[in-house]
Parts: C-alpha cells; sequence; structure tokens
C-alpha cells in the first residue's frame, strides 16, 4: 500500500459517495449514506484504518486528504439533506392549503340588552359628576311613593299616575323612582348627589309607546347652593354626551315634588330641529323632567329646607334608548326577540 | 283643553302666527300639543244669497232654489230643509266640493230636476250641531266668500298642567297670553237687568255640608224659551270640542270654558217648592243622572235635592228629572264651590268624571261662583230670553281677599342660580297679575305650606310681599313665586354651569357586580334578556319552582308567611296581576317566544328581581337567572353541532364565581324531581368571607318542559341569589409568590362505586393529601371494562410542591399514598396505576 493507490481509492470513494448522495431521494436514505461513507465500519473510515501500513512521511498527507474527502462528504450530505427537508417541507405546505376565504370559527358571543346599557351609559356620565348609585324597593308604600313627594291622597296630580295596588297594606307597585329621593335623603347628608335606577310600573294599557312596566333614572343633587344653573350646566353635558351636540331647552314643567318645575328639551334626533312626525313638528323631544327639589319634599327627607336646597330629575330609559337607538315599538324591550336582542352587538 | 283662536282673541290681542304663539305658550309652560286648522276640511265651500224657494213639484219634502254666489249664472239647487227663504245668505257647497269626512258634492239630479251643488247646515261643515236646518249666516256676510277664509278657525291643543286649574278656561289661557306677549286682558262685560221679582220667591237654597259645598249662589229666570243658541256660539262651543244642546244648557257650558267656572241649569218646575237642599245622600236614596244611568248612593256622596229627593250629584251630573227641556220656561241657576276632594272621591266612585267635575276638582276661585252665576243669566237672558229675579240666592257672599305672600328676591335668584334683581322680579311677577310691595316690619316667609309648615323670618335679607290674584290658588310658597318669576323671564336666561360644590363620600355602586357578571356572561355567548316583573300566577302554579334555601331561615311560627305571592289588586290583565318569586318562568316565556319564531337555540340570562311577602312585608331579592337550550355550538362548516347540557351551566356557574373572587361552588344534588329532572337538579354553594351564595342548576323535568309546549329536548335553568357577590370589595386578590421549586405531578385513578359523587372523591383527596397537596383535577371519567358494572373510575391530576425545596420522590409518594389509603377507607375505592 503507498500512498498513491491508498489516494487514488479515497478520490474514487468521494467520486462514489457524491453520486449517491445526489441520487438519494428522501432523508432516510441519507442517513444509510452516511453510515456507509463516515460511520465507525463505513468505508472512507475503512480507508483511514489502512494508513498504519504507510510510510511515516506519508501518513499526514493521507490523513490530510482523508480528512478533505470526509469534509466533502458530509458537506453534500448535509447540502442535500436541507434540499430533501425543503422539498418535504414544500409538499407538506402545498397539501395543507385550504381556502382562507371561508368563515372563521364562530366564537360564542351574547348581546347586552339595552336597558341595563342605557342605565349604564347615564350612571357613567353622572358618576363623572359625583353621582353615585342608589336602590330603592319596586313594592313601595304609598307614603314614599305619594305623600312626601308632597302628592297627597286626593291631589289631582294622582291622575298623572295610574297606579297598580297590591294586596300587602299601605303598599303599591311604584310610580316613579322619585321615592328613591326620600331614602336617600333619609339615609345620607348634604352633600348628596344621587342616581336610583330601576323598574316601575303604572296601570297603563300596552301599545307601542306605552307599557305597565319600564325602567326610569332618577337623579337627586342636593347641598347648599345647588341652583337651576346647575341643573342646566348638567344635563347640558348629560344631553351632549349621549346625544352629540345638538340644541338644549329648559321649559316649564309641573311636578308636585319640584318647584319650580321643568321640562328638558334636546333638539329633535331625527330631523335636527326643523320639525318632523317624530317631534310633532316641534322641532324638540323631551328626554326629562326635572326642578328643584319641593321644600316639603326636603323635609320628609329630614333636610332643612333654609339651609340646603337641590335639584331633581327623572327620565325614562326606554325614551333615551329609543332616541339612541331608533327603537319603534316600546315592546321590543320585555318580550326579548332575539332578532331584536341581536341587534346590539 | 281646545282653544279655537277666533274666542280667545275676544279676550286679547294677538299679533303672533298660531305656531308662534304655540311655542310662546309652550315655554311658559302651557305646553301646545297640537295646532289643529278648523275648516281646513272645507274646500268650494262659498257664501250664498237664496233668489228663489219653491216646492219641488214632485216631492214634499223637497223645495227648489236659485242661488246667487255673487258671479255667474244663479244656481239651481235641489235642499230638503225648510228654514230657507229668499234674501237669506247661507253656505253653498258648489260641484266639486269637500265637506268633512271627505263628502264630496257633486251635480247631481234629485227626483227628476238636477241640483247644481249643495245648502249646507252646520251639522254638515260640523261647526255646529243643526242637522235640520241650513245654517243661516248674518246678513252682512260677503256673497262669494271662501267660507273657510270667514269662518275657518284654528284651535290649539293646551295641556294645562293639574296645578293650573284657573288657566283651564278661555280667559285664563288669555292671561297667559297676555304675561307672555305683555298684551292686555279684556275682561267679559257681565251685566244683568233684573226685570223679575226677588229671587226669594222662587228659590231657597239650604246647604247643610258648609265644608263641602262652601259658597252656592242661585239665580232664578223665568219665562225663558228653549232653543238653539246663536250659531255664533255654537260653533265656539263645537271648536273648543263640546257638543251644542241648547240655549240655556249651552250658556252654562259657555260660561265654564270661558271662565273655568262649572255651572248647572235646572229645569227650576222640578225643582220641588222652589228649595234646593246640599247634603249628602242617605242610605238606599238613587237618582237617575243626564246619561240616563239610575245610580244608588252612597251616604257620602255629596247630592243637591229638593225636599222629594236627590236631583243631582254635586259638581259631577245633574239629574234626569231635573232636566232642562223644550217645555222648560223657568230656569234655576247653581254656581257653587265644592271641596275638590270630596268631588273627586264621588266621581272615582261612580266612574263619572265631566269637564265640570275635572274642574271642581282642582278647587275652585271663590268669587267666580257670584260671577258666574251672573254670566250665565246675562247669557241665558240674551239667548232664550225671560226675566232674572232680582238679587242672587248666596250662601257664602263675603269673598276672602288676596292672598299675601312675603318672600325674599335674593333667595329666588339663589334658588334660579340666576341673579335677577328686584325690579325686574317686580316687573316679570307684574305680568303674571301678582302686584309686590315691600315687607312690612315682621313678614314671615313661607317656605313651605300644609302639611309640613315651615315659617321663617327674613332677617336681614330684604323681603317683598306679593299680593296673589284671587284665582292663581297654586301660589302659596316663596318657591312658587319664583317659580313664576322664571317661567317669565324665560329658562333661556337660566346660565348653565357645572356644580363647583363638595363631593358626596365614595359609595360602592350596586351596578358594579353586574355590570361584571353582564360582561362575562356575554363574553361566554349568552344573551341578556329583560322580562316582566308582573307574571301569570299560572305560570307559577304550572312550574312549582321550590322554595329557596338560600334565604335565611325563618322561625316557626312565620314558617306559613314564607315567600307568600303578592298580588296586584287592580291588575290590567291576568297575565300580569302577580309578582314573581322567580325568573325561570319568566325565561321559559322568552324561550316560548323565540321558539314560534323558529329560534330554538337560545343560551340567555337575566338579572332581576324575585319578590315575595314575608312576615306580611313585600321582600325583593336581586337573582341572576340562565337558561340553556338547543346548540351551545351550532353546526358549521368545520365543526358538528353540540347541544348544551348540565355542565355547560354548571360551568357558566363556576366561570362567574372565578369572575367574582369566589372559590369554586360546591354541588349537592337535589333529587326532588319535578319541577326538575331527578338525576340532573343540583344547588351551589359557595363560601367566601363568611357570605355564602347559593344557586340552584338543573335540566328541567320533560313534564315541565311539556307544560310550557317546548319544543327543546333539553332546557337546563339556573337561578343564583348574587346579593353576596362582590367584585367591588377592596384588596381581593392576594398574590402568592410564584414557587421558586419545581412542583410535581402526579395522575391517580380511582374506581368506586356508581354511588359516589366526584365531589366525595375529590374531597377525600384533599383531606388526605397533606400540606404538600397543592391542586387536584379531574381529567377522565370512565366506565366500561375492564371495570365492574356500577363501578366508575375517576382519574385526577394531583400538584404538589413545596415553597422551600424540591419533593423528594419519598415525600411525593408519602403523599400519594396518604391519599390512596384514605380514599380505600373512607369510599372503599380501589386504585388503578
Amino acid at each position: 500500500m503507498d500512498f498513491e493507490s491508498l489516494s487514488g481509492d479515497l478520490h474514487r470513494l468521494k467520486d462514489l459517495a457524491l453520486a449517491e448522495v445526489a441520487k438519494a431521494a428522501d432523508p432516510a436514505a441519507l442517513d444509510q449514506l452516511q453510515i456507509k461513507y463516515l460511520g465507525k465500519k463505513g468505508e472512507i473510515t475503512a480507508v483511514l484504518r489502512g494508513i498504519g501500513a504507510l510510510p511515516p512521511h506519508d501518513r499526514p498527507r493521507v490523513g490530510a486528504v482523508a480528512n478533505d474527502i470526509g469534509e466533502a462528504v458530509k458537506t453534500a450530505l448535509a447540502e442535500r439533506g436541507f434540499e430533501l427537508r425543503s422539498i418535504v417541507q414544500a409538499q407538506r405546505l402545498a397539501a395543507e392549503m385550504v381556502d382562507v376565504t371561508l368563515p372563521g370559527r364562530t366564537v360564542p358571543r351574547g348581546t347586552l340588552h339595552p336597558i341595563p346599557e342605557t342605565v349604564a351609559a347615564i350612571a357613567e356620565v353622572f358618576g363623572q359628576f359625583g353621582f353615585v348609585v342608589y336602590e330603592g324597593p319596586e313594592v313601595e308604600d304609598d307614603l314614599t311613593n305619594f305623600q312626601m313627594l308632597n302628592i297627597a291622597l286626593d291631589h289631582p296630580a294622582r291622575d298623572l299616575w295610574d297606579t297598580l295596588y297590591v294586596d300587602v297594606p299601605g303598599h303599591l307597585l311604584r310610580t316613579h323612582t322619585s321615592p328613591g329621593q326620600i331614602r336617600v335623603m333619609q339615609s345620607t347628608r348634604p352633600p348628596i348627589r344621587a342616581l336610583l335606577p330601576g323598574r316601575c310600573f303604572r296601570y297603563e294599557a300596552v301599545d307601542a309607546s306605552h307599557g305597565f312596566e319600564f325602567f326610569q333614572v332618577e337623579g337627586l343633587m342636593v347641598d347648599e347652593g345647588t341652583s337651576m344653573a346647575d341643573l342646566k350646566g348638567l344635563l347640558d353635558e348629560f344631553a351632549h354626551a349621549l346625544f352629540g351636540p345638538r340644541r338644549t331647552r329648559f321649559r316649564p314643567g309641573y311636578y308636585p315634588f319640584t318647584e319650580p318645575s321643568v321640562a328638558f328639551d334636546v333638539e329633535c334626533v331625527v330631523c335636527g330641529g326643523v320639525g318632523c312626525p317624530a317631534c310633532s313638528k316641534s322641532g324638540w323631544m323631551t328626554i326629562l323632567g326635572a326642578g328643584m327639589v319641593h321644600p316639603v319634599v326636603l323635609q320628609y327627607g329630614g333636610i332643612d329646607p333654609e339651609l340646603y336646597q337641590g335639584f331633581a330629575f327623572g327620565m325614562g330609559v326606554e325614551r333615551i334608548s329609543n332616541l339612541r337607538h331608533a327603537v319603534p315599538d316600546l315592546r321590543y324591550y320585555l318580550e326579548n326577540d332575539l332578532r331584536f336582542l341581536e341587534q346590539f352587538r | 283643553m281646545r282653544v279655537p283662536l277666533s274666542w280667545l282673541r275676544e279676550y286679547v290681542d294677538v299679533q303672533l302666527s298660531p305656531e308662534q304663539l304655540a311655542e310662546r305658550l309652550t315655554l311658559l309652560g302651557m305646553e301646545v300639543q297640537g295646532i289643529e286648522r278648523w275648516g281646513a276640511d272645507w274646500r268650494s265651500v262659498v257664501v250664498g244669497e237664496l233668489l228663489t224657494v219653491e216646492k219641488h213639484p214632485y216631492a214634499d219634502r223637497l223645495q227648489l232654489t236659485t242661488v246667487t254666489v255673487g258671479s255667474g249664472e244663479p244656481l239651481h239647487i235641489v235642499c230638503g230643509a225648510h228654514n230657507i227663504a229668499p234674501g237669506q245668505r247661507v253656505p253653498v257647497a258648489l260641484p266639486g266640493a269637500v265637506l268633512p269626512g271627505d263628502r264630496r258634492i257633486e251635480r247631481t239630479e234629485k227626483m227628476g230636476i238636477a241640483s247644481e251643488g249643495m245648502l249646507c247646515s252646520g251639522d254638515e261643515l260640523h261647526i255646529t250641531s243643526d242637522a235640520e236646518g241650513i245654517l243661516i249666516l248674518p246678513p252682512a256676510t260677503a256673497l262669494g266668500r271662501d267660507l273657510s277664509e270667514l269662518y275657518g278657525d284654528v284651535v290649539l291643543d293646551v295641556d294645562v298642567k293639574p296645578n293650573r286649574g284657573d288657566a283651564l278656561c278661555l280667559v285664563g289661557l288669555a292671561r297667559e297670553v297676555a304675561a307672555a306677549t305683555s298684551a292686555t286682558i279684556r275682561w267679559p262685560e257681565i251685566a244683568v237687568e233684573e226685570a223679575g221679582g226677588p229671587v226669594s220667591d222662587h228659590l231657597k237654597v239650604e246647604v247643610r255640608e258648609p265644608e263641602l259645598c262652601t259658597r252656592f249662589v242661585g239665580r232664578w229666570v223665568s219665562g225663558a224659551k228653549i232653543g238653539p243658541s246663536p250659531d255664533w256660539a255654537q260653533m265656539r262651543l263645537q271648536a273648543a270640542g263640546m257638543r251644542p244642546v241648547s240655549n240655556v244648557v249651552d250658556a252654562s257650558n259657555y260660561v265654564m270654558l270661558e271662565l273655568g267656572k262649572p255651572t248647572h241649569t235646572f229645569n227650576g218646575a222640578a225643582v220641588h217648592d222652589g228649595t234646593i237642599i246640599v247634603r249628602r245622600a242617605t242610605a238606599g236614596e238613587r237618582v237617575e243622572t243626564l246619561d240616563h244611568v239610575e245610580r244608588e248612593l252612597t251616604t257620602d256622596t255629596l247630592i243637591i235635592a229638593d225636599p222629594r229627593g236627590p236631583i243631582g250629584i254635586a259638581g259631577i251630573m245633574g239629574g234626569f228629572d231635573s232636566e232642562i227641556t223644550n217645555a222648560t220656561t223657568e230656569i234655576a241657576i247653581e254656581s257653587a264651590v265644592f271641596d275638590p276632594v270630596s268631588i273627586r272621591r264621588t266621581g272615582h266612585r261612580y266612574a263619572l268624571r265631566s269637564e265640570a267635575s275635572l274642574r271642581f276638582e282642582k278647587g275652585q276661585e271663590f268669587r267666580l261662583a257670584r260671577i258666574g252665576a251672573d254670566r250665565v243669566a246675562q247669557l241665558t237672558l240674551a239667548w232664550a230670553g225671560g226675566a232674572l229675579s232680582k238679587g242672587r240666592v248666596d250662601t257664602a257672599p263675603t269673598e276672602p281677599p288676596s292672598a299675601r305672600l312675603a318672600f325674599r328676591p335674593a333667595r329666588v335668584s339663589r334658588l334660579l342660580g340666576a341673579e335677577i334683581s328686584v325690579d325686574e322680579q317686580r316687573s316679570l311677577l307684574r305680568r303674571v297679575g301678582v302686584e309686590t310691595e315691600p315687607a312690612p316690619s315682621g313678614a314671615r316667609i313661607q317656605v313651605s305650606a300644609a302639611p309640613q309648615p315651615l315659617v321663617v323670618d327674613p332677617g336681614a335679607e330684604q323681603a317683598l310681599v306679593a299680593v296673589v290674584p284671587t284665582w292663581r290658588r297654586d301660589l302659596a310658597i316663596e318657591a312658587d313665586l319664583a317659580e313664576e318669576i322664571a317661567r317669565v323671564r324665560g329658562y333661556e336666561t337660566t346660565p348653565a354651569h357645572l356644580p363647583d360644590t363638595l363631593m358626596p363620600a365614595y359609595r360602592p355602586s350596586p351596578l358594579l357586580v353586574r355590570e361584571v357578571i353582564r360582561a362575562t356572561l356575554a363574553g361566554a355567548g349568552l344573551s341578556e334578556v329583560v322580562t316582566h316583573a308582573l307574571v301569570s300566577p299560572l305560570d307559577e302554579a304550572r312550574l312549582l319552582w321550590p322554595e329557596d334555601e338560600s334565604e335565611p331561615a325563618l322561625p316557626a311560627s312565620l314558617a306559613a308567611q314564607t315567600g307568600d305571592e303578592i298580588a296586584v289588586t287592580n291588575p290590567l290583565s291576568v297575565e300580569h296581576s302577580v309578582l314573581r318569586r322567580h325568573l325561570a318562568a319568566s325565561l321559559l316565556d322568552v324561550l316560548s317566544l323565540n321558539e314560534r319564531q323558529g329560534r330554538p337555540d337560545v343560551a340567555i340570562f337575566e338579572i332581576g328581581k324575585r319578590y315575595a311577602r314575608v312576615d306580611g312585608r313585600p321582600r325583593e331579592w336581586t337573582r341572576l337567572a340562565v337558561l340553556l337550550t338547543g346548540a351551545a355550538e351550532p353546526a358549521a362548516w368545520n365543526r358538528a353541532a353540540r347541544p348544551y347540557d348540565l355542565d355547560d351551566a354548571k360551568g357558566v356557574l363556576e366561570l362567574l364565581y372565578r369572575r367574582v373572587g369566589m372559590p369554586e361552588p360546591s354541588y349537592v344534588p337535589d333529587p326532588r324531581g319535578f319541577p326538575f329532572h331527578p338525576g340532573r337538579a343540583l344547588l351551589a354553594r359557595a363560601e367566601s368571607g363568611g357570605e355564602a351564595v347559593a344557586g340552584r342548576v338543573a335540566e328541567l323535568h320533560p313534564d315541565a318542559v311539556a307544560a310550557w309546549d317546548l319544543r327543546a329536548q333539553r332546557v337546563i335553568v339556573a337561578e343564583v341569589a348574587i346579593a353576596g357577590l362582590d367584585v367591588a370589595g377592596p384588596m381581593r386578590v392576594h398574590v402568592e409568590p410564584i414557587p421558586r421549586f419545581p412542583e410535581v405531578e402526579r395522575d391517580l385513578a380511582v374506581i368506586v362505586a356508581e354511588s359516589r359523587s366526584a365531589v366525595e372523591v375529590r374531597r377525600t383527596i384533599e383531606r388526605h393529601g397533606g400540606v404538600l397537596l397543592r391542586r387536584v383535577r379531574l381529567f377522565d371519567l370512565y366506565r366500561g371494562a375492564p371495570l365492574a358494572a356500577g363501578e366508575k373510575s375517576l382519574a385526577y391530576r394531583l400538584v404538589l410542591g413545596a415553597r422551600d425545596r424540591t419533593l423528594t420522590e419519598a415525600e411525593v409518594e408519602g403523599a400519594i399514598e396518604a391519599a390512596r389509603k384514605g380514599l380505600q377507607k373512607e369510599l372503599g375505592a380501589h386504585l388503578r396505576t
């Protein structure tokens, strides 16, 4: 064995190996070739074992050639391996193609009812001005629902509230959230800024614009100098928050529990104030009633009307929601047809 | 209140257009809710003059007329009325004319004679009630003029608020117009000629209830002739919404609309002995009222009687027997003031409310009793003739002076938040007839009136005294004057600014927990509903929802009253006549409605109240109710459908508890059966910080589903008391340091008898696992070979760890072994490895 023949063997092996690597069809074949040429019992390894038979001065030369050839085969294996993996991956990806225009997997998502949503929207606005939420009972006593609100038993204004009575003596289904004013005043001291949302009841036949159950939000603010100007400023902020930049107006109203009393109008959300059927051609829509708390009501609340004054307001939640969402029929709210509810996404 | 502008102009000049006037009145507090054009439905109706009137050759009932309308050839018109004569001016509907009710007039032939139009009666034009005769116009009426130009009117519909009874009349609204426009008001001229003998010859009045009838003014007219009232008066009544009846009755109604003073006219001959007695009815007394209804009277009813018995219900409706008829010649006029409360109660008792009683209920100006009596007498004489007896019968002739109300202008400014000078306040009040003067020393301020009167000394503050006109009975306290000043000044002048005073202390909102629950459940795919609190008692009975174990226990003596139904005593319908004691039936109704709309997949929740009477008192609890049925995941191109089952509802509950910071609920089976599936019902309970939150989850019994006529296969319902849930509590989450040493996981498969519940197995593992056991999670449930029948295998993953070290194999094995032994000993479990 001499250097020439050994080197020749190695070069032949190299050519053979590179040819086989180039022909290998899959990574498994490459693994086989790796073992065949470079494994412990591989052919190149076997050639290198013969190195001991060479004269000592040839050994480094053959070693260098063998190393070069080994590296060359290794590189070829790696390159071919990369190539083959790329092909396989490309095939897999091609096979995995989907129609990306198909709809996604639906994540179930419920809807929130417009009444509590509207209450939350109202509470959010007034909450920013320090109003805190209270709640009163729905089965209320006559005293708190009427008499303490300056509506005596035979007051003609009782006609404004057609009442549903219950078989609990002295009780009725509250006709408005206003009795909450009394309850708040009796339970806390000024400064008071309170918001009272809740369900109310009236003896009223059901049609597109009436119902015997409905929701209101009452507001109450009492402090030393709380005035009509404060009320006007707050209600303007409220109207702008819920209905956008629209004109508003106060006009005189009547409630036994406020003096002076006002109605608060917002420029018609349908016609923008020119006049249309929705606003009875007036250009205005009334969104709530308000006024300065009547001194008698303050007294029933345990507050001295000489030291304190305040305002109260009350609004129908459905009314606000109707105007914001163009709901055509009050019955939609308590019917809960999913075709209505699902529009509030 | 309907206000014909032509009538209103009698008392005040109006320069504004109807729209402008409506706006001004509305901004003054007299809300105009509609503007009606009177006569807008007449087209091509003009004034004509009758030239000839002859009998129709072939029909006795008909007449042939020729009429000129000022231009063109005379028209030949056939007419059925008999009150016509040549020279009269009459309304002529030309061919092509349109009358109220969209009645079209064309050229026709009547009994062989052509008719070129129609002569109109007041009834056909809807301006008087006379349907028999043609409306005869004043002789000076311009020929050929369009009738709507002459007789058309604008009628405002004004919403007069209950405190302003004084404005329920033309004069009252004229005062408001005057206040709005600074015009002056013209009071109708009231003067009567008393040609008869003394009234006492005819009429005696005895008021036995002076509290209920504070004043009774009587007048007497003899020799009146009953007939129609003048056309102009009929037109006014008609436009104001009252049907003309006869001259005397119309006079009374006219005065009510003009002055706001209800009066009554009796056939004087039917008043026995000329004696009117105002008293309460006695038991068993009856009266037939003008509406031909015979009414049995209760003893608290105030009546007008003669010595023989009742002839009317005071202030509400007269009696039929003393009604004015065509034969009546003697007229007794009643102009009284009755107690508003008594009138109101009586009206309610007999379900009888009239224009008169509506005005009496709001209270009456005392002096109007006298003025009203004179005005009715004046109009009666003018329209029906006769002679007025001298003097009035008057049971309380002394008329109280104007009330004087002291107020502080500075306080008015403070209430309104606007600095309004004293002078301006005085001139604003003058516009509504309130004169002011400096307050005498010692004047006291009426801050509030009965039932909580508060009168204070103005101290150093400047005070004025307002002299309140007698008709403004609503002005009683200082704040009332503030309102007058504000409304006359106009609220557009009130400044608007945000409050700059102290804020109240923090208070957690009760809405907060609900907002969290709502957002969580909507995120989990459930839709929120809001249903009626008033339900049918049949629904309650049909579902037999169990009493609530979560409410605090009551003493045995009260147990019978636990959760009694609260019923409405005047319900609108039986469907909504009781307050619900649970929410489930309401959700079933929602399901039912949506099923009928072809929407069988329903996942809904409601946060609402349930109500019951406990210990005789009403109580309310806020609850969360959930209903799941149909497909949890509807079939899609990439997924098969999966129906809702009990585990979905439990999952929702677990999610919720986790979200609000409650520990996971523990479940106790509820095998009661109807309305629940006996094997698929449970009570869920979680405790945190001493507060327990209880709920119920169940699949409905098939019979309950059937009772609701539902098509759904399975309906899962849940109801949870949410009072105890509190997300707002401060510092709810306490962070555990992240473990520095690795945790070890071990799986444990526990084979137990079917009768053993999962919660028992889990509790046993937790009890015996020791301090190293951190978490236990069920990950598999298996039945079948190789297990014996009646056995199941529950596979748990146990996570163990210690805070200060990595556990040794021996420690882990020790803990697992302890759990194993506990399971074997307590539950007879065996374990697969």
